[in-house]
């Protein structure tokens, strides 16, 4: 149950998480979220992913930041080297971080705000991640804070479900029943799009899921191993 | 130099019209075109002369009666196979939660449509 406040209150995103569906509604969440509690801008990152020296756009899951700023930020700057980074490296602590007292990140004097509240998360496979909001408002109230941290942390259980998640071994649903089929007919993406009526971003989109379900790597042996468990004839 | 996008609104209200060209223009890093029509056969008509869309903003309700359950899967049948996001002034309806079966990639409230938002949407469904 969300933490019910006045004034600054987050909002109560339950109804609202329970029918997101798509990256874009988690977007609509996320961005309602920061933008209610003052801030400017959200991040949603992936954490110590294999990648030998992680940049700031390769580790950003989903963010309402302006184009083109990460990949900016990475031309000029090491986002391994940040106080941030290596912080949610020692701890899984929700932290602040500000201008006034010393304690501003170089990430944050770098990307041009003032406050950052970080909130490490965690996937249900042990995956590690980061919601971090953006602005230039003054530190919240410790109630604003605890809505906030517990907000985030909600929203990113369902979206972790919902988009994350390995569904290996989940059923196909029929309509990623369709597009396997027209794949295994040799049609393309925009093919299939026209044959079903959906644009080519969602057959794409169900081809990745069709992917994760069959723990396959490629269309070729998606098609091989749906024939073989007899999924299509 | 901005990456160009198109963008086509399919909207009965010209007033709105006006707020989504205001708000597409605070969009930096990119250089939207849009393209506006009143209804879907101006839409139609419009693919059907080879306009280059990359994302279609259109409206729940063109007319009495009719949302996007019909409008949507007429856009599909001119053949359009880029993304369609439906935009409501509100999102409450339980249909909206079909909205994929019906051929839409996304659903957004007008009161929630800003420059971040305009440019999220570019980054997810038009990247070049």
């Amino acid at each position: 149950m969300t933490l019910q406040l006045k004034n600054q209150c987050p909002g109560n995103y339950q109804n609202e998480l329970a029918k997101a569906v798509n990256r874009v509604d988690f977007f609509r969440i996320f961005h309602s979220m920061a933008l209610r509690a003052g801030f400017e801008h959200f991040c949603l990152m992936r954490l110590f992913a294999d990648v030998p020296a992680p940049t700031l756009s390769t580790q950003l899951e989903l963010h309402d930041l302006p184009a083109g700023l990460a990949e900016a930020y990475d031309g000029r700057y090491a986002f391994s080297e940040s106080g941030l980074f290596k912080m949610l490296q020692e701890t899984t602590l929700p932290t602040y971080w500000i201008d006034a007292d010393g304690t501003q990140d170089e990430l944050m004097r770098q990307m041009g705000f003032e406050l950052a509240l970080c909130i490490p998360v965690q996937g249900l496979n042990g995956s590690r991640h980061a919601i971090i909001f953006l602005g230039d408002r003054d530190v919240p109230n410790m109630e604003l804070l605890h809505a906030i941290y517990y907000d985030a942390a909600y929203a990113f259980d369902f979206y972790f479900r919902e988009i994350l998640a390995n569904k290996k071994g989940m059923g196909l649903t029929p309509r990623e029943l369709e597009i396997l089929k027209w794949i295994s007919h040799g049609k393309t993406a925009g093919e299939i799009a026209l044959i079903v009526s959906v644009s080519e971003h969602t057959v794409n989109s169900h081809t990745a899921t069709i992917l994760k379900k069959l723990d396959v790597v490629n269309r070729t042996q998606m098609v091989a191993k749906a024939i073989r468990e007899q999924i299509i004839p | 130099m901005a990456t160009v996008v198109n963008i086509m609104l399919i909207d009965d209200d010209p007033a709105e019209e006006l707020i989504f060209r205001a708000q597409m223009k605070k969009v930096v890093n990119y250089d939207i075109n849009m393209l506006y029509a009143a209804c879907i056969d101006e839409a139609v008509a419009m693919f059907g002369k080879g306009a280059a869309v990359d994302i279609v903003l259109l409206d729940n309700r063109l007319g009495p009666g009719e949302d996007f359950r019909e409008s949507v899967p007429r856009l599909r049948q001119s053949g359009y196979i880029g993304p369609i996001g439906v935009i409501s002034s509100s999102l409450t309806d339980p249909y909206f939660q079909s909205f994929a079966e019906y051929g839409a990639d996304f659903r957004i409230d007008k009161a929630e449509f800003d420059p971040t938002a305009i440019s999220f949407l570019i980054q997810e469904y038009a990247p070049r």
